[in-house]
């Protein structure tokens, strides 16, 4: 080791879980600086942390909870932080990827969907992103019954609130014009609560544009680049994830 | 329903509600410790009845969580102790991976889910304390010690013995993955 103290594992995990004070810090932080290899070590502590949170984001035991006649509902609705949204489109890169934007989140992180319900007359402004990106037509169904509950509520109880429902991958179909279930059923939800938004994904679209599929959007869906740009741009803005 | 002096005053209520909205934060703390999502659910239930029962105890605010966290602590280690003394060795029901049907995109995910959740439910039960509480919750080594009533040092200690295994565990997987997945990725 050559008279060069090594930075013990202790100490860089310390580093990592912001636990040492200034002087420690910045020493840490030089010799981290200045070698590739803990460096990398760094990136595998964090790739850990956000490993261990993304897999209790939502636990079997807060699905439980909820114990809706309705089945799925919010069960199948969960929120969650930046990280468990990005984990999604990216899957197992989470590993080499820091945690970005774990700050932005902090509150959907906390807990269950019913848990935020909860809390919802603390909160500054009652906006939530309900992303869906499966197709299992029950969980939509169920998804849409909670929204429309959601939005009942806020307005009996004289609430602001806004909800989007951003749609890509299998879950575009919540969106279709053609879907004889769920476009009724969202012009219906559109005209008795203009607080509530639908947006689609183009590079869903565009994808199944590729595989000769056309897609025809309901009245009033808006487009955004991305599910993820939207997504990642909502969270910035503070807005409650919510995945079905 | 004896909740102390406060209520009459006012911050009863608001820390009421307080400690009912960390109900999902105490489950899923629960969840990772037992991996049982019953068990997981009782304990939450416990610990929120104990706190409100005992929320006039509660001198400052601001340690609500580490307190309610230290409260759901005690009420595992009740737990295990009268299952010890019972001799009620019934098999733990594995919860540890989702089981409802997904599409392809979050199944590779439901799966890193699975494999974290078994490498955190093989640790030593103290070094998986302390990596939840730091890792989900943020706690700082001193609340984390606070929490679990161990030394800083044997936090640390744990923390570095907890992260080495699922390195161990976790690491292989996922490089030998990561390579699959990202050929699927558009």
């Amino acid at each position: 080791m050559s008279g060069e103290r090594r930075v013990s594992e202790e100490m860089l995990g310390a580093f990592v879980d912001g636990q040492l004070d200034g002087a420690e810090w910045a020493e840490v932080a030089a010799r981290v600086e200045a070698d590739a290899l803990l460096r990398e070590e760094v990136c595998r502590l964090r790739a850990l942390k956000a490993g261990i949170r993304h897999a209790y984001a939502r636990t079997p035991a807060a699905r439980a909870r909820a114990r809706s006649p309705r089945g799925p509902g919010w069960m199948g609705l969960v929120a969650a932080s930046a990280l468990f949204a990005l984990a999604g489109w990216f899957g197992h890169a989470e590993w080499n990827r820091p945690a970005v934007l774990d700050s932005a989140s902090a509150y959907a992180l906390r807990g269950d969907w019913q848990g935020l319900r909860g809390d919802w007359g603390s909160l500054a402004g009652g906006k939530v992103l309900v992303h869906v990106n499966s197709a299992g037509r029950e969980t939509l169904g169920g998804a849409l019954d909670e929204i429309e509950d959601l939005l009942r509520e806020a307005r009996r109880e004289g609430r602001a609130i806004e909800v989007e429902i951003v749609a890509n991958g299998p879950g575009l179909d919540i969106l279709r014009a053609d879907d004889g279930s769920f476009a009724p059923r969202l012009a219906s939800l559109r005209r008795d609560y203009p607080a509530l938004s639908l947006v689609a994904c183009r590079q869903t679209i565009e994808r199944r544009a590729a595989r000769g599929e056309r897609v025809e959007l309901a009245p009033a869906v808006t487009i955004a680049p991305s599910a993820l740009h939207e997504v990642v741009e909502k969270l910035r803005e503070g807005w409650i994830y919510v995945r079905v | 329903m004896n909740l102390g002096i406060e209520q009459l005053f006012g911050r009863g209520p608001a820390l009421r509600r307080e400690i009912e909205a960390s109900r999902g934060l105490l489950c899923r703390m629960a969840y990772a410790w037992c991996h049982d999502a019953t068990l997981a659910e009782d304990l939450a239930q416990s610990a929120v009845e104990k706190a409100l029962r005992a929320a006039g105890q509660l001198r400052e605010p601001d340690r609500l969580r580490a307190w309610l966290l230290k409260i759901l602590a005690n009420c595992l280690k009740d737990h295990l102790r009268e299952r010890r003394e019972t001799g009620d060795y019934e098999e733990i029901e594995e919860t540890l991976v989702s089981p409802e049907a997904t599409p392809e995109e979050s199944r590779a995910s439901a799966e890193i889910v699975g494999r974290v959740r078994r490498a955190v439910a093989a640790l030593p039960q103290g070094q998986r304390q302390v990596v939840t509480l730091v890792d989900l919750e943020d706690c700082s080594y001193a609340q984390a010690g606070e929490i679990l009533e161990i030394p800083i040092g044997t936090v640390m200690s744990r923390l570095c013995r907890a992260r080495a295994a699922l390195r161990e565990s976790l690491e292989t997987v996922a490089r030998e993955e990561l390579g699959s997945r990202l050929r699927s990725v558009k």
